[in-house]
């Protein structure tokens, strides 16, 4: 049996290790709420782009466009992978990550070449053990609030690669946000563009389009590309800090059992040397008694 | 009226209003209420608003907006913006100082790519501080 003295270091280690699980605990939760309301925020934006479209694809207007051909044979694409920087949420990165690297395997299967464009220093460090991906980009640390350059920049690079013809179509893998209880690994398509389709009110409907249908198409299609890059973003960000709040959550109460376990096995030792020391003085009692 | 300001972070502004003059690819438009409805696009540049009939042009408020699509109806306004900033918010020193920046980024520029990015820069502090310019004037 250890020594008393061993497991009071034992558990005052364990203890300051629970601190800093639960601290973590509550910073992944205010900080999953943050990014919950920043996602909520995005809506008006991406549901005003959505019914612009919606009409306007009604008119055909998108069947012309560009962004939205869709390539008869998809040769190459580009991969958009969202994980973590930091670790320690669970299973997200090696959910994430598993869906990405079976895309990679069926790409492979299918001839098709692929560049990857990498968020977060997880997805950075999985990629250097991978061989026949092209890494088109990587970023790291992302602001929690990642609305500004660095979306643009991301955006940019997806838009530019598909109509230069480098790339058929782009896809982002990330983690969408179902529930507290519920993440899902999944995959989504941003170009060739789609949009959702939304009810149109009878003012879009009916309105003036200037300077040209086709021109308000290209704006609004950037823009609805730039907010679905964000909204994954974000519900990435949602899911990682549940899954982070969760896993720090599971790591506090196992402190909490650990140093329970500690401390009676402690008591236990300390009530036997006591019961030691008893016995070895009676004994010594009964000797000179002799 | 009713005026929104709509960008990826949340609607900006949600407000009632009687006229706002809107920088479009077409030049430079003021809608009042009942105009018929009409999608454009908007040119990065400043927003005037003008909350009541009354008001004249020194009661405008400015908003600094980068690119975006502008939906009109019949008693709505909505702009899809990638950044708006209001007048308030802008220090006009701190504006002219941003820009300066932005211009000496874009006379150093090693490559296409950073062209590009310094004359994007120049364009929103440009307008950032043309804003700040004209709140000061109204000031006066």
């Amino acid at each position: 049996m250890p020594s008393t003295r061993a497991l009071k270091t034992r558990i005052r280690s364990v203890k300051s290790t629970k601190q800093i699980t639960k601290a973590m605990q509550l910073v992944a939760a205010s900080k999953m709420r943050k990014a919950q309301e920043a996602e909520e925020a995005s809506a008006p934006y991406t549901r005003m782009a959505n019914e612009i479209l919606t009409h306007l694809a009604s008119q055909g207007v998108t069947d012309d466009h560009p962004l939205y051909e869709k390539r008869a044979q998809v040769k190459s694409r580009l991969l958009i992978v969202i994980a973590t920087d930091k670790g320690l949420a669970g299973a997200y990165d090696a959910n994430g990550l598993k869906l990405y690297a079976k895309q990679l395997l069926s790409d492979d299967k299918e001839g098709v070449a692929n560049q990857t464009l990498y968020i977060g220093r997880r997805a950075n460090r999985f990629a250097s053990r991978l061989k026949g991906t092209e890494v088109a980009a990587a970023y790291q640390d992302l602001p929690d609030d990642p609305a500004g350059g660095q979306l643009r920049a991301i955006v940019q690079m997806a838009i530019e690669k598909f109509e230069s013809g480098a790339v058929d179509a782009v896809d982002v893998v990330f983690t969408e946000y179902h529930s507290t209880v519920r993440q899902e690994a999944r995959m989504q398509r941003i170009l060739p563009a789609g949009y959702e389709v939304v009810d149109v009110g009878e003012n879009v409907r009916e309105a003036l389009f200037e300077p040209s249908k086709e021109e308000v198409l290209e704006a609004v299609t950037y823009r609805l590309i730039e907010a679905q890059v964000y909204h994954a973003l974000l519900t990435a960000r949602a899911s990682e800090y549940i899954m982070r709040m969760m896993a720090m959550k599971n790591a506090t109460d196992n402190a909490t059992d650990l140093v329970d376990d500690l401390t009676l096995a402690m008591n236990k030792a300390r009530q036997a040397a006591i019961t030691q020391e008893l016995a070895e003085i009676s004994g010594g009692v009964e000797a000179l008694n002799d | 009226m009713k005026f929104q300001l709509v960008t990826l972070l949340g609607v900006k502004v949600d407000q009632d209003v009687y006229e706002v003059i809107l920088p479009t690819a077409d030049g430079e438009i003021a809608v009042f209420p009942g105009h018929e409805p009409l999608v454009s696009i908007a040119t990065p540049g400043a927003i005037a608003v003008r909350h009541d009939k009354h008001d004249d042009d020194s009661k405008l408020e400015f908003f600094a907006i980068s690119g975006g699509v502008i939906e009109v109806t019949y008693d709505t306004i909505k702009v899809l913006v990638d950044e708006a900033d209001s007048e308030n918010d802008i220090v006009e020193t701190e504006a002219k100082a941003a820009l300066d920046r932005a211009l000496k980024m874009k006379d150093e520029a090693k490559n296409q790519i950073e062209l590009e990015k310094a004359s994007a820069l120049v364009d929103r502090h440009g307008v950032r501080l043309k804003v700040a310019g004209l709140r000061r004037r109204r000031r006066h």
